[in-house]
Formats: C-alpha cells, structure tokens, sequence
C-alpha cells in the first residue's frame, strides 16, 4: 500500500503579535514548527506501515524553508518527501491548497497507486479544518474526519474502518479505499527520532516539485486560484474597556468597587441571587 | 525612486514592514507581486506599471511610492458596485439537524442572516437537509428564514460526508444563494470544505463577525488568524456562493416567533455515484466523560497567570459560589493542570456565560473572540496592561492570591 500523509510548516503562532504602535507583526523570536496534528498524522502512518506494510510519502507546500519538516518525516520514518515549492503556489487559500497537494498525490498515484492520505484535523495558525475534506473531494476519496482510531484495514477487499469522534460521542465507520483521514491529536503519540534514523534520514534527499511537475493550471493554484482574498489586518477591535480597580489601594475596596460596578445591573444581580434560576 | 528599463517609477516595497497580508498581490493589476522565499512580498519592477495600488492598499504602509509619478492604467474594470451575478440571490444557512431537532447555531446564523438580508433586500433561506424533517423546517421559518429548502430522503437520515456533500452542493447549483452560512460544528466543518471544494467558491472558517459592504454588496469576514492574535477581514470577490462558517455562541440568538410566515419547497435528492460508508455503531459520551463547560452559566477561568494547582480548590470555591465550574485558557492545558475540554478559546471552546471571571487570564484574541457572548466580564490579573482588561466590565488589577479570597467572601454577603 501507500500512504501520503500532508504536513504544513506554521508559526509558532502564541507568540506573533501586532505591533500596537506601528500596526506591525512582531516577527523577532517567532520559530517555525510542523503542524502537530500533522505529525501526529505521520506517527499513524508509520504504525499503519509496521502493521500492514506500506509505503510512506511525506508532502508539503511551502517555501523552499519548509524542507525541514519533510526533514522531520524522514527522522521518523518516512520513505520519501516531496515539497511542493513554486512562486505561483504562494497567498493560496484552502480551496487553492487542497487544489495543489491533491494535484501532487495524483503525480505520486501515477507512479504507486495511493490507497490512503492522512493530514490533520486542522493547521494550529489557520483553523480552518478545510483543506482534508477539499482534498477528499477533488480525489474522490473516501473522507473520514476527526479520526482518534484506525480500527483496521483490509488491503484484499479495500476497505477501512475508524474510529471518529462526532457531536455527542464517536463514530464507528467503516468505507472503501481510496480514502483520506483527518487525525485528531489524541489517535498517536508522535515517537522522537533515533539518532541512527535521524542521520540515515539525511541521506535521503527531499525532491522539490513545482506547478509543472505536478500538472498544476497556473490559474488554479496561489492567490490567483483563490477566491478569499484578504482585505484588511487589524489588531482586534475593543469591545467594552469597562472601569478597573487596583488592589494595591486596597483589595477589599477594589473588590467592593468591582462588585458595585457589576450590580449596578439589576437583572444581572437577581440572576445572581437565585442561582441563575429564571 | 527606482526606475525600471522603462522609464516608469515603480514602486518598491519595504521588507521590515512587510507583514506577507498578500493584500498589494491580489490588488495588483499586473501580477508584478509575489510573495519571495524570505516570506515578504516583492514587486517585480519590470512588470510593475506604476499605478500605485499596491501603495494605496497596503495596510502597514509597507510601499514605497511616489503618489505624483502615478501612471494611470489601462485595465479591465474591477467589479461595479453591487456587480454579483444578478442570477445568485438571497442569503442561505444551513440548518443542521441534531437529535430531530435543529441546532441552536443554526438559529442563531438564520438571526444574522436576517440582518444581512434585509441590507441585500434579499430573502433568507434555510437549507434543510435529512428524513422526515417538516418540523424543523417550520421551526426555521419561526427564527427567521423567508424560504425553506428541503431534500428529505432516507439515505439523509444519518449524516455522510458524501451524501450532505452532495445534496448541499445541489441545492446550490440549484437555488443560487449569494451567501451560504453553515455552523463550525464538527458536522459543519466536515461539510463546508466538502460543499465549497465542489461549487469551487470561497469559504471562511470560524468568522467572528459579518458584515456587507455597502458599496458592493460584498460579504465582508472577519475572524482571527495567526492563531488567533490577529483579526483578518476576508471576502471572496467572484465566487457564489460567499461561504462563510460559524461557531455555536457567537451570534445572538434570535427570537421565535411562531406568527411568521414562510415557503416551503421540496427539491429530489439525487444519491452520488459512489459507495457510501456504513456506520457501523454510535458510542454515546456517556455523562461521566466530563464536564460541559458550556452548559454552565457561570465561569472561573485560570490562565498562565493562576496555573498553580495549590491554587485550584480556590477557584473551585469561587466557581460554586457563583453557580459555575472552573475553566482555564490554552496555556493551562498545555501545563496539564486541567483537561482539553475545559479549554475556553478559539482552539477549544466558545462559550457565553451570565458571568465571566477571568484569573490571571492575559486574553490572547483567540481567547477573547471566545468569550465576546458573555453577558459580564471580570478580570482578575496582576499585569495593567493584561489585554483582557480592554473587554471586562470590571477588572482588579491585584494578585489573585489575596484578591479571589476578598471576592469569595463579598459574593458570600451579596448572597446571604
């Protein structure tokens, strides 16, 4: 079998912030990392791999810089990383995202048929949780989401069945290959690389691919395939910025003030009293 | 300035601005802009025209340009004011459907999609998706929907992936809606990537606030991006349907009103041509899972600043007191103090209490667009300059130490 499992290089994203007085990002100290719902994907396939044996291929689109979470794939265990890396592929959005990685795992099919994509839930900078189910769709897979166990896999009658968490418990579901699965944090601890893996993983080049290489429409990757554009960036917006007290003067007084403040509306100071009870 | 092998005063811009918005690529008439390896937008000068729109769009002021040396150009029309494909009408939500029942979110979008009807003078119409669903298609009418859609069939009686996909998709391509609104439920989100990778339109996921744009009629989003410490405004200039997600609590809830009168039309579901998945059993949460911290109507929130376990019986006290349960924002879980589920925050959950405490919570915007439906906040933090401060009601600036103690024993006299 093989598996492709889709991994994004994000921002360490806690710490970027705007500037307040220049209306800036502050970009000094921000670290890149590998979307660990991604990783967390990649530590599934590679217990899938030792289970029923397969072929796993790591992918990312980025700038030529997100080699290193491909890098990261390899140390854990990954046959073979390809990065997605054109000039054209930049400002794309998630429809013009999952245009692209679907594009590339069609290439990867052409030379070892695909019988599995696995990517995670959502990136930690966007949250969108978009671009699993647009590939899904563009190959027609089968799309599992919020997947927290792979049950099992039957490689001679082509089927699958996972374990999916849904509103109000789980899901049991079982459907045919080709399919994609959209992991949640909880189905795999990511293992750390051993030093021996990690030094054969050097050994094994990451490929760099482009809009050609992937038989990508220059019209339907980047910003020009993407129909959100970004109209403005702000700082958020204040919504109330009511009074504050400081205890240094008192902490009893700042509380009573604090407390005065907020009774002042009665509705609000009868729900109170009667335990929120209408 | 820099002059190109043309003569034309092309502008420039300044990378230590450059905050890689994207905005100046997408306003280029000419695709002289492109994002470089370093991560920052780059004009290719002998493409660049000189018209300066990159300089008028910037946000940051990232451009440099000679507004005097502007060359007007030659180019095809942007979009007139309220140019949409005058075919595409109305603003759509879909109504999901939980226990036989419509979801709450779902009232709330048809509440906001009123609202932008009413700007559009156009309807709103509810999709409804699943078997024997009449009751809640007269529900929609009540909060708010003008037109009801319907595809009831038994293969919709559970939800798939490639069934709703499909049926949601088809009532597009069918009823033609300008905007479609869809809850970011688990459900929602798994069909909104679906629906828009098939009608190939724009989606925004988790949207904060919508709005239309008077002199185009486009639907403005706004959400937080970066991890949530920085509000984006999006919107998707050509495609129809302009999708947008929701998450449960951030928009008001409507009023029913059980007098309203609407249309109810009936449309065939036409199964894919695929085999379908079988669910094969559904594993109930039992009760004794967790805690659902968005039932409650009070909450205790800790955050970096009271992550201290000797502290939680304290804020367990405080939370009892005022009828609630003990919450905490991102970093607490990262520390293992609390369990994911109590997480408040863009990544966890969006809540709307009667009361908000927030202890040593600084307020990072993904955790305060969380928070923006509770009815009062206070904040308790020992830094002045917490973010949290700009949305509280009330705010005691203190260690919480000795301020939650003070809090706990005039709330026990207010009670009394």
């Amino acid at each position: 079998m093989h598996f492709v499992v889709c991994i994004k290089q994000v921002p360490d994203t806690a710490e970027v912030k705007i500037d307040p007085e220049t209306n800036t990002l502050v970009r000094a100290g921000v670290e890149s990392m590998a979307n660990p719902y991604d990783i967390t994907a990649m530590e599934e396939a590679l217990r899938l791999k030792e289970k029923y044996g397969a072929r796993v291929t790591a992918i990312s689109m980025g700038p030529p810089q997100a080699d290193s979470v491909l890098r990261q794939a390899l140390s854990m265990g990954a046959d073979d990383a390809v990065l997605l890396s054109d000039r054209a592929f930049a400002g794309a959005d998630t429809l013009a995202t999952s245009y692209t990685l679907s594009k590339a795992i069609e290439t990867l099919g052409n030379v070892e048929p695909v019988d599995l994509v696995l990517c995670g839930k959502q990136a930690v900078d966007g949250d969108t949780a978009q671009t699993g189910p647009g590939i899904a769709t563009r190959l027609g897979f089968t799309q599992f989401t919020y997947v927290i166990e792979v049950e099992r896999i039957d490689p001679d009658k082509r089927r699958l069945q996972v374990r999916r968490k849904v509103e109000g418990g789980f899901e049991v579901i079982s459907g045919a290959l080709p399919a994609l699965l959209s992991v949640e944090l909880e189905l795999a601890a990511p293992r750390r690389a051993s030093l021996p893996m990690l030094i054969d993983s050097l050994r094994t080049p990451v490929k760099t691919w482009d809009a050609k290489a992937i038989g990508a429409s220059s019209a339907l990757v980047g910003i020009k395939g993407s129909p959100t554009w970004v109209k403005a960036i702000a700082s958020p917006q204040v919504h109330r910025a009511g009074p504050r007290w400081d205890a240094a003067e008192g902490v009893s007084a700042a509380v009573s003030a604090a407390l005065d403040a907020l009774f002042s509306d009665e509705e609000f100071a009868a729900g109170f009293v009667k335990g929120w009870k209408a | 300035m820099a002059k190109n092998t043309r003569g034309i005063e092309v502008a420039e811009i300044i990378p230590d601005k450059c905050i890689a918005c994207q905005i100046c690529i997408g306003e280029c008439p000419v695709g002289a802009i492109e994002l470089n390896a370093a991560g920052v937008a780059e004009i290719d000068p002998e493409v660049c025209v000189g018209c300066g729109k990159c300089f008028d769009s910037c946000p940051v002021n990232a451009v440099r340009f000679e507004k005097k040396k502007r060359r007007k150009i030659a180019e095809e029309k942007p979009a007139e004011p309220g140019a949409q494909p005058p075919s595409h009408r109305g603003v759509a939500v879909f109504i999901e459907i939980v226990d036989g029942r419509g979801a709450p979110v779902s009232w709330e979008l048809a509440g906001k999609a009123r609202e932008l009807a009413q700007q559009l003078d156009a309807k709103v119409l509810g999709f409804v998706l699943g078997s024997n669903v009449g009751d809640v298609a007269e529900e929609a009418i009540f909060y708010g929907c003008d037109e009801i859609h319907v595809m009831d069939d038994p293969l919709l009686a559970r939800y798939l992936s490639a069934t709703f996909g499909k049926a949601l998709s088809d009532l597009c391509a069918e009823v033609r809606p300008e905007i479609l609104l869809v809850g970011a439920t688990p459900l929602g989100r798994d069909l909104a990537g679906v629906v828009a990778t098939r009608l190939e339109t724009g989606l925004t996921a988790d949207c904060t606030g919508l709005f239309i744009e008077k002199e185009t009629g486009l639907l403005l989003m706004t959400r937080p991006t970066f991890g949530g410490n920085i509000m984006a405004t999006i919107f998707c200039q050509r495609q129809r349907p302009q999708m947008s997600s929701v998450r449960p609590r951030v928009f008001a809830m409507p009023k029913r009103d059980a007098e309203r009168k609407g249309t109810v039309s009936r449309h065939k579901f036409e199964p894919p041509a695929v085999e379908l998945p079988e669910i094969v059993k559904f594993i109930p949460t039992g009760a004794e899972a967790g805690i659902d911290i968005v039932r409650y109507p009070a909450l205790v929130v800790a955050g970096r600043g009271a992550c201290d376990p000797s502290s939680l019986s304290l804020l367990e006290e405080l939370a009892e007191l005022v009828g609630g349960v003990v919450a905490c924002s991102r970093p607490v879980v990262q520390a293992g103090l609390l369990p994911y589920e109590r997480q408040v925050g863009q990544t966890g959950r969006t809540v709307a209490p009667r009361l908000y405490i927030g202890v040593g919570v600084s307020g990072a915007v993904q955790h305060l667009v969380a928070i923006q439906g509770a009815d009062k906040i206070v904040a308790i933090n020992s830094d002045p300059n917490a973010p949290i401060f700009r949305v509280a009601d009330a705010g005691i600036v203190g260690n919480y130490q000795q301020v939650v103690p003070e809090l706990i024993a005039q709330l026990r006299n207010k009670k009394s």
